[in-house]
């Protein structure tokens, strides 16, 4: 619990709110929540504040959360956002990326809200029909363990998720940097022959390796009709790019696992909370992310700053009661459009900049420097 | 369109061509010249046809394309080909005459173009044509218009030369109308180094290939002292920045301001701002993708919280997307997102500016310098060994000269054969 008793008060709020056994989005329980984070971190953290001074959007004037000034994720690789001192810090998490990038981190004073509110979600997004609390599931992880790891906020998730979650002969299948595939084929046969349902949680790309490892061998596995897939992350700095529809493509081919059983979570090292298609809570619905309570998105129109009208694309604004050591509103780099009480996260638009015959320079540096 | 189709095209130009190269070069490079003067002036049916339509194909605006035009085509001449043919070929022999040097086309060229930019398509077709090779020509995606009425302007000036050029449509991703295409004895392709890298698995030897990859350009100046001097000079860099929306490869991506003093960038970055938005008035941008202008909000408010960190950056924008100035404290590398977004970069000397521009020399087609006085000369050798095709004063980026060798290659000459003959006894 933080030091600044103000803050602890907003985080025990918070808190409680994540530990509610069933889930209200009321609007104004957020509402007042995040005003009071956005004085909070106003008043905090000098960065933030000049921020929104520069932009004329203070406490004194914001009057609902959607107007709180949302600060670029990219940014967190240049400047520290935090509202606590720096002595007071306990973990960071470092943003992964390309050789060629500057790692943004995010500093905290405490764990407690990032575990509370990752738990809750992923298990109402992966098991919804977990009734007790006590109740688990066989889980692995193509992924670092976050002893491996220990800047990696995915990989502390998936720490986080085992312990809580994981049924015995759970575990991580990434270890010194290898997939190690038969370890991985060797649970999943068992689980095939033992019609135990299993989950697989990773990044895409792991997906992808295991795909690729299993069609060279020929394997194909028919695993049992309630095993899930939770991948995440995309494909940027990788040597090659699948889409989301052939990645699930194939891993129905080679683990008997369909779409309406995988699930793409969105999350980021910046942010306390993460979202999920919700595939599996809502099978009859249309396929979106949806996320927690106390973690809110709104699409906003890049030409004009504003709330995009429904159905338009426009940047992704997260606002997420569990950053309160840092910042709550932030803009990330992904277009993204509104569907329902949800969003889909969509990608660059093909050609957006093919009009001429330049380039950006970025997109140069960046070839040059791999 | 399907692979046969193409097949039949080359067949149809191969016979077209057999005709043309009885003709003397002379007279096919009069009738081009003929045909660069009717696109060169304001009131042919084809530059009106091209202005009226080239919006809503490109999505830039109607202002912007004529002064474009107007800009970039003004000292395209007749005159200004023949000249051309005769430095990069040589003397234009008649036919049938003895020469100790050979030079002819292909007997078929086929030509990739990309992007929405009119003048680099017209001269990708004019070229070929310049060494009576028949063209075959895929147009881009982003400007459907130009290569087909650049092609019936052709046919108009001269019936036997429409016959030897064809433009067809078809999508990026067939395959199979690429490798037909890709089976002319000369490719010229122009599009991104991805595009670029897949023509070239795909090309099969013995073929020339002459290829175009992106590139980029930059303009260094001095900052002038007198305000009005630094509004002038503002001026013209926006024309350079505001014409085709920044997305030519001559559009500069960041001005480098050199100058010990920082706040003179900040003065130049401020009459910049003043310039783009006068810029923004007479010839608006045009539309962008929301990627597009999710890029520049992006990068507008990374510059506000390194502004918000104490950090002397500077921000002057529009309140859309239309145009920005970021007026940086550092040298460092920041994604260019275009459609009218410069930096304004200070570095203290030319020393400086020469390390900051390091990571970027293989792709530089432009530098435009001022106010260096007597290192000038000095200065635009050092940018040219670099590897920077084209060293201009700023104003004068968007207009470029017929003869430009892009790529820092000639414009008929790597289209050409060349064969000595040397004496028999």
């Amino acid at each position: 619990m933080s030091a600044d008793p103000r803050r602890a008060d907003i985080d025990r709020r918070v808190l409680e709110w994540m530990r509610e056994p069933r889930w209200s989005y009321s609007e104004k329980r957020f509402e007042e929540l995040a005003l009071e984070l956005l004085a909070f971190q106003f008043e905090h953290c000098e960065i933030y504040r000049r921020f929104c001074q520069g932009r004329d959007q203070t406490p004194g004037n914001v009057k609902t959360w959607r107007q709180i000034p949302a600060v670029p994720t990219s940014a967190l690789k240049e400047v520290e956002l935090r509202c606590f001192p720096a002595a007071n810090t306990v973990h960071h998490f470092r943003t992964s990326g390309t050789s060629s990038d500057v790692r943004g981190t995010l500093y905290l004073d405490t764990l407690e809200l990032y575990e509370a509110s990752l738990l809750p979600t992923f298990r109402r997004f992966m098991f919804p029909e977990f009734l007790l609390p006590e109740d688990r599931a066989p889980i692995r992880v193509l992924a670092p363990a976050p002893s491996e790891l220990t800047d990696s906020s995915l990989s502390h998730m998936f720490g986080v998720v085992l312990d809580a979650l994981g049924e015995e002969g759970s575990g991580f299948d990434v270890e010194n940097g290898e997939l190690l595939f038969d370890r991985v084929l060797t649970v999943l046969v068992e689980a095939a022959a033992s019609e135990v349902p299993i989950t697989l949680c990773g990044t895409a790309f792991a997906f992808v390796h295991l795909i690729d490892h299993m069609s060279e061998r020929g394997v194909l596995i028919g695993l049992p009709p309630a095993s899930r897939i939770m991948e995440t992350g995309g494909f940027k700095g990788r040597s090659r790019e699948v889409p989301r529809t052939e990645l699930y493509a194939e891993l129905k081919r080679v683990l008997g696992i369909p779409a309406e059983r995988i699930v793409n979570q969105y999350g980021m090292t910046e942010l306390g909370s993460q979202f999920y298609d919700s595939v599996i809570c809502g099978p009859s619905e249309p396929r979106r992310k949806l996320g927690p309570p106390w973690a809110r998105v709104v699409i906003v129109d890049p030409e004009t700053g504003h709330e995009a009208a429904t159905g338009q694309v426009g940047s992704i604004v997260v606002v997420d009661l569990a950053n309160t050591g840092s910042v709550l509103a932030l803009r990330t780099g992904d277009l993204g459009r509104a569907i329902l009480d949800g969003f889909e996260v969509i990608g660059r638009e093909p050609g957006a900049d093919a009009r001429g015959c330049s380039i950006g320079a970025d997109e140069i540096l960046d070839r040059n420097s791999q | 369109m399907t692979s046969d189709e193409i097949a039949e095209y080359f067949e149809r130009l191969r016979e077209a061509g057999a005709r043309l190269k009885k003709r003397p070069s002379g007279e096919v490079i009069e009738v081009l010249g003929t045909v660069l003067e009717r696109w060169r002036d304001p009131d042919s049916v084809w530059r009106r046809d091209l202005e009226d339509r080239l919006p809503a194909a490109t999505g830039f605006t109607a202002p912007m394309i004529r002064e474009g035009l107007r800009r970039a085509l003004a000292d395209w001449t007749g005159d200004a080909l023949r000249e051309l043919a005769i430095r990069e070929l040589g003397p234009i022999d008649p036919v049938g005459a003895v020469s100790n040097r050979s030079v002819s086309g292909f007997d078929t060229t086929a030509v990739l173009l990309a992007g929405s930019i009119p003048m680099p398509s017209l001269l990708a077709l004019i070229a070929p044509l310049a060494l009576r090779s028949p063209v075959l020509a895929k147009a881009a995606s982003r400007d459907p218009l130009t290569p087909h009425l650049v092609a019936q302007s052709i046919a108009e000036a001269d019936a036997e030369l429409g016959r030897c050029i064809r433009v067809v449509d078809f999508a990026a991703t067939d395959e199979g109308c690429t490798r037909a295409l890709l089976e002319a004895d000369c490719i010229c392709a122009t599009g991104s180094d991805a595009t670029i890298a897949t023509v070239q698995s795909l090309v099969r030897p013995p073929r020339r290939l002459v290829v175009d990859g992106h590139r980029l350009s930059i303009a260094a100046v001095v900052p002038p002292a007198s305000a009005e001097l630094r509004g002038e000079l503002a001026e013209r860099l926006a024309v350079d920045i505001a014409l085709w929306d920044q997305l030519g490869c001559l559009s500069p991506v960041a001005i480098f301001a050199v100058d010990p003093e920082p706040a003179h960038a900040a003065a130049l970055g401020e009459a910049i701002a003043v310039a783009l938005a006068k810029a923004e008035a007479n010839w608006p941008r045009g539309s962008i993708a929301a990627n597009a202008a999710h890029e520049i909000a992006q990068q507008r408010a990374e510059a506000e919280l390194r502004r918000a960190a104490g950090r002397a950056v500077e921000i002057h924008a529009s309140d859309a997307t239309t145009w920005t100035v970021i007026v940086e404290d550092g040298p460092e590398p920041r994604p260019a997102p275009l459609h009218r977004f410069i930096r304004v970069v200070p570095v203290p000397d030319p020393a400086h500016l020469l390390e900051a521009i390091q990571p970027l020399a293989a792709h530089l087609a432009a530098v435009a310098i001022e106010g260096f006085g007597e290192q000038t000369p000095g200065l635009a050798r050092t940018l040219a060994s670099l590897g920077t095709s084209r060293v201009c004063a700023p104003g004068s980026m968007q207009s470029p000269p017929l003869d430009w060798r892009h790529a820092g290659r000639g414009v008929l000459a790597p289209l050409a054969r060349f064969g000595d003959i040397e004496a028999i006894a």
